[in-house]
Formats: C-alpha cells, sequence, structure tokens
C-alpha cells in the first residue's frame, strides 16, 4: 500500500483510495499550519537558497575580476555556493531514487 | 548558526587580520628609507598593528579583528649624510624607525597564520563535503 501522501504527490489517486486520501489533505494542512510548509515547499525552499547564493557567488567573481572583491570574499562565496549546489544535487538524487523506488513496486 | 559554517567565518575573518598585518608589514619595509621631504623633519615613523577579539552576535562566536594602526614611537637612528636634502643645518639626517629584520620576522609569522586559518578553511571544506557525500548512493 502506497502511503498517502506520496500517492497524492504523485498524481495517482487510482492507488489511494477515498478514505486514504482524505488524511493526505489533513496531513499537508497540519503541516502549513505548524508553519513547516509540505515537502514540495520545503524543495522549493533549498532550491531557492541554492540559486541566492550562486548569483551571489557570480556577482563576487565578476567583483573579483574588476578588482573591487579581495580573493578571500571570492572564495568563500564560491565555496559556500557550491556547498549549496552539492546538496540541492543530493537531496534532489535522493528524491528521484524515491519515487523510482516506489514506481517500481508491486503492486 | 551552524558550528561548521561558523568555524569558517572565523577562519575568514583570521585570514582578513592577517592579510592587514602584511599590508602594514609591507608599507614599513616599503618606507624603510623614506626620509623627511624638508631638511632636519622627521622620517617615515613605523606602524604598528594590533588584534582584538570581536563577539559576532549572529553566531555568538569571537572573531578577530585589527584594531587601529598605531604608531611605533621609538626614537629615529641619526645619520651623517650632508648631501641629503632632509639633512640638518650639521649634516645629520634622521632615518625611519624601521628594523627591516623585525619586520621579516613578522611578515613571516603573518605568512604562518595566514596558513594555519588556511588550513581551517580547507579542513572545514573538507568535512562538510564529506558530510554532504553521505548522502549520495555509494
Amino acid at each position: 500500500m502506497i502511503d498517502p501522501v506520496t500517492a497524492a504527490a504523485l498524481g495517482v489517486p487510482s492507488l489511494a483510495t477515498d478514505s486514504a486520501k482524505v488524511p493526505a489533505v489533513n496531513s499537508s494542512q497540519a503541516a502549513a499550519a505548524n508553519g513547516v510548509g509540505t515537502f514540495a515547499d520545503v524543495l522549493a525552499n533549498v532550491g531557492e537558497t541554492t540559486i541566492d547564493k550562486l548569483n551571489t557567488a557570480e556577482s563576487a567573481a565578476i567583483g573579483g575580476i574588476r578588482g573591487d572583491t579581495g580573493p578571500r570574499e571570492v572564495a568563500e562565496a564560491v565555496m559556500s555556493a557550491e556547498q549549496s549546489l552539492q546538496i540541492a544535487i543530493a537531496v534532489r538524487d535522493k528524491v528521484v531514487s524515491a519515487y523510482l523506488e516506489i514506481s517500481r513496486m508491486a503492486i | 548558526m551552524d558550528p561548521l559554517t561558523a568555524a569558517m567565518r572565523i577562519a575568514g575573518s583570521g585570514l582578513d587580520a592577517q592579510s592587514n598585518r602584511l599590508r602594514v608589514v609591507s608599507e614599513n619595509i616599503a618606507n624603510a628609507q623614506s626620509t623627511s621631504r624638508v631638511a632636519g623633519g622627521d622620517p617615515y615613523q613605523r606602524k604598528t598593528i594590533s588584534f582584538a577579539a570581536e563577539l559576532d552576535r549572529a553566531a555568538g562566536v569571537n572573531l578577530i579583528k585589527a584594531n587601529q594602526v598605531g604608531l611605533d614611537y621609538s626614537a629615529f637612528p641619526i645619520e651623517f649624510d650632508p648631501g641629503n636634502s632632509a639633512a640638518n643645518e650639521a649634516g645629520y639626517v634622521k632615518m625611519p624607525n624601521v628594523n627591516v629584520l623585525v619586520e621579516m620576522a613578522d611578515m613571516r609569522e603573518a605568512n604562518r597564520s595566514y596558513e594555519a586559518n588556511l588550513q581551517v578553511v580547507k579542513q572545514v571544506r573538507d568535512l562538510v563535503s564529506m558530510t554532504i557525500e553521505l548522502m549520495r548512493p555509494s
């Protein structure tokens, strides 16, 4: 039996009974009420932070080339962006492999 | 704040402080022979730099910050050089109170401290990427 939240996220309502869909909606509402947001919101947040850091690193690098920023600031910004990107890639790989795992599941 | 990120920030402030120190040392070495523009005037005065811990309230850690650059008030050595434009009526010139050997030692120390902070940055970066690697499928 697929977890109702995952079933709703995958868009396969046929797999989830009507009674299973109701708690799925309730649980996401409860999560939103707690200020945590749904899993998709969290992922979107991670993506936004990563893009922000990449932009910062880019402007720092341009500043370094023009001579406005010191090499230390450039290295720090680029390293921070690299770490965020690595985290985002690792999380994405995990999410994709989880979905693949579910799609391979014998029903 | 994440302790590893904080360590990275502290090491970054150390790099900043040591580069400031190197700047002051290079000023002193470059001006080790700079005499006065006017006859009998004072030559270049050696600059000194000191550091203090500074609390970063956002992260709750102690960073390092360079204090204002100070001046060395020790006496100027006097040389007999009547041909120099900075010589007084008796032909003596005040030379800067910079000892190049002392500056060299200071430079080595700044160099070593910079390298130490750089090693901290490297270690922290390696640890963080090893932790992220945990999420990768093996």
